[in-house]
């Protein structure tokens, strides 16, 4: 029924009450807010819980949401900041982290290389600090403005370029360590 | 068209890593549904306010009139009985009411906490505004009355206190409370913010 409406109109009606609008907009942020959580917390049971958390907490205060800001970048900051909240949890009741699983299938030797490289960058981004991997995956996953995730972090948009530079240089750093010990 | 291999690299690991956990996310719509059930999004203030005094224009108007005349009312009471009651008082004025004071003397882009906790030992406020490093109250009288002041830009704030090393997340002066992990903290909106959560 409302898997054809604009977001503006599925919103209007999730504002009514209308439950089954609010699970058409689930469906199409879903991916975003769940990879912005994995990619935060590097837990995927973390992130499920915490995606959950975000739709469920936007939807009760949808009525702050204002129109002139993009919707991704508010549902986007509800969900950063659940998640900085879990870090902190997480302070006092760690878990394992992400497991460097990608799914199995054939292993090719080009396919072996390349998840080689892939489990090398998530170990780099676990020992990142959140400050610095935060901005990272809004950029490079999410693909949002300096200035978008400077309004979903709550920094000025130069600390976001800084922080960015500076994280790169951190993992470049820390996979030429790895591929060069010496 | 971006080339930057350290860039690609991560770009391609976070969204294999998102794409591999995928599976997780199948349903999630329909147990949000599920779980809302009825439930609306909350109402702002004003229109709670508006919903509880009356739902249509017609009431509204009628019960305008009514809360007018009953507050007239209650000021000229309430004059009457505070220029006797100040009249008579000694030169301490009630805790109650100093506490009052405090509140609105606070500055816009100040959050003043007040907390009564009178056989406490160490009171402190831990939130948003400090990164959840406790920031001490102090009750210098010795009243049991536990205060401080916070400097803050506008915004959303959650905050809880400690006291004597335990959490208390409902503060009544809260403006609301949120509840995670088993804990409830609370909420204030300083200068007009807010629009996150």
């Amino acid at each position: 029924m409302y898997r054809m409406q604009d977001e503006v109109t599925l919103l209007r009606a999730s504002l009514q009450g209308e439950t089954a609008a609010w699970g058409e907009i689930v469906t199409r942020y879903k991916d975003a807010v769940f990879g912005l959580c994995l990619g935060f917390l590097r837990n995927r049971a973390d992130a499920e819980d915490i995606t959950h958390d975000a739709f469920l907490r936007a939807y009760v205060n949808l009525r702050r949401y204002r129109l002139d800001k993009r919707f991704s970048t508010w549902v986007f900051t509800i969900a950063a900041n659940l998640c900085r909240n879990r870090l902190r949890y997480r302070r006092n009741h760690p878990v394992f982290e992400l497991e460097n699983d990608s799914g199995g299938g054939t292993d090719p030797a080009r396919e072996v290389a390349k998840e080689e490289r892939h489990v090398r960058v998530r170990e780099a981004l676990e020992r990142l600090p959140y400050a610095y991997r935060a901005p990272l995956v809004l950029r490079f996953y999410n693909d949002l403005s300096y200035r978008e995730i400077g309004d979903i972090l709550g920094i000025p948009e130069g600390t976001v370029k800084t922080r960015i530079h500076r994280g790169k240089a951190m993992l470049k750093e820390q996979l030429g360590e790895e591929r060069d010990p010496s | 068209m971006n080339t930057d291999p350290l860039e690609m690299l991560l770009r391609d690991t976070l969204r294999e890593d998102a794409s591999a956990s995928a599976g997780r996310l199948d349903g999630l719509e329909q147990r949000i549904v599920a779980e809302l059930g009825e439930r609306s999004p909350r109402l702002g203030w004003v229109e709670a306010l508006r919903q509880l005094v009356a739902p249509t224009r017609a009431a509204r108007l009628g019960q305008v009139a009514v809360v007018a005349a009953t507050a007239a009312a209650f000021l000229i009471v309430g004059a009457i009985v505070g220029r006797d009651f100040l009249s008579g008082a000694p030169s301490g004025t009630p805790r109650v009411e100093s506490r009052e004071t405090m509140l609105r003397s606070g500055a816009e882009n100040e959050l003043l906490f007040v907390l009564p906790a009178l056989n406490a030992e160490n009171v402190a406020v831990v939130g948003s505004f400090n990164d959840w490093e406790p920031s001490p109250l102090s009750d210098e009288d010795g009243d049991g009355i536990w205060t401080a002041r916070v400097s803050v830009p506008p915004g959303r704030y959650e905050y809880a206190f400690v006291i004597d090393g335990r959490w208390w997340g409902q503060d009544p002066l809260a403006d609301e409370y949120v509840r995670s992990f088993g804990e409830y903290s609370s909420v204030r909106y300083v200068g007009g913010g807010g629009d996150g959560v």
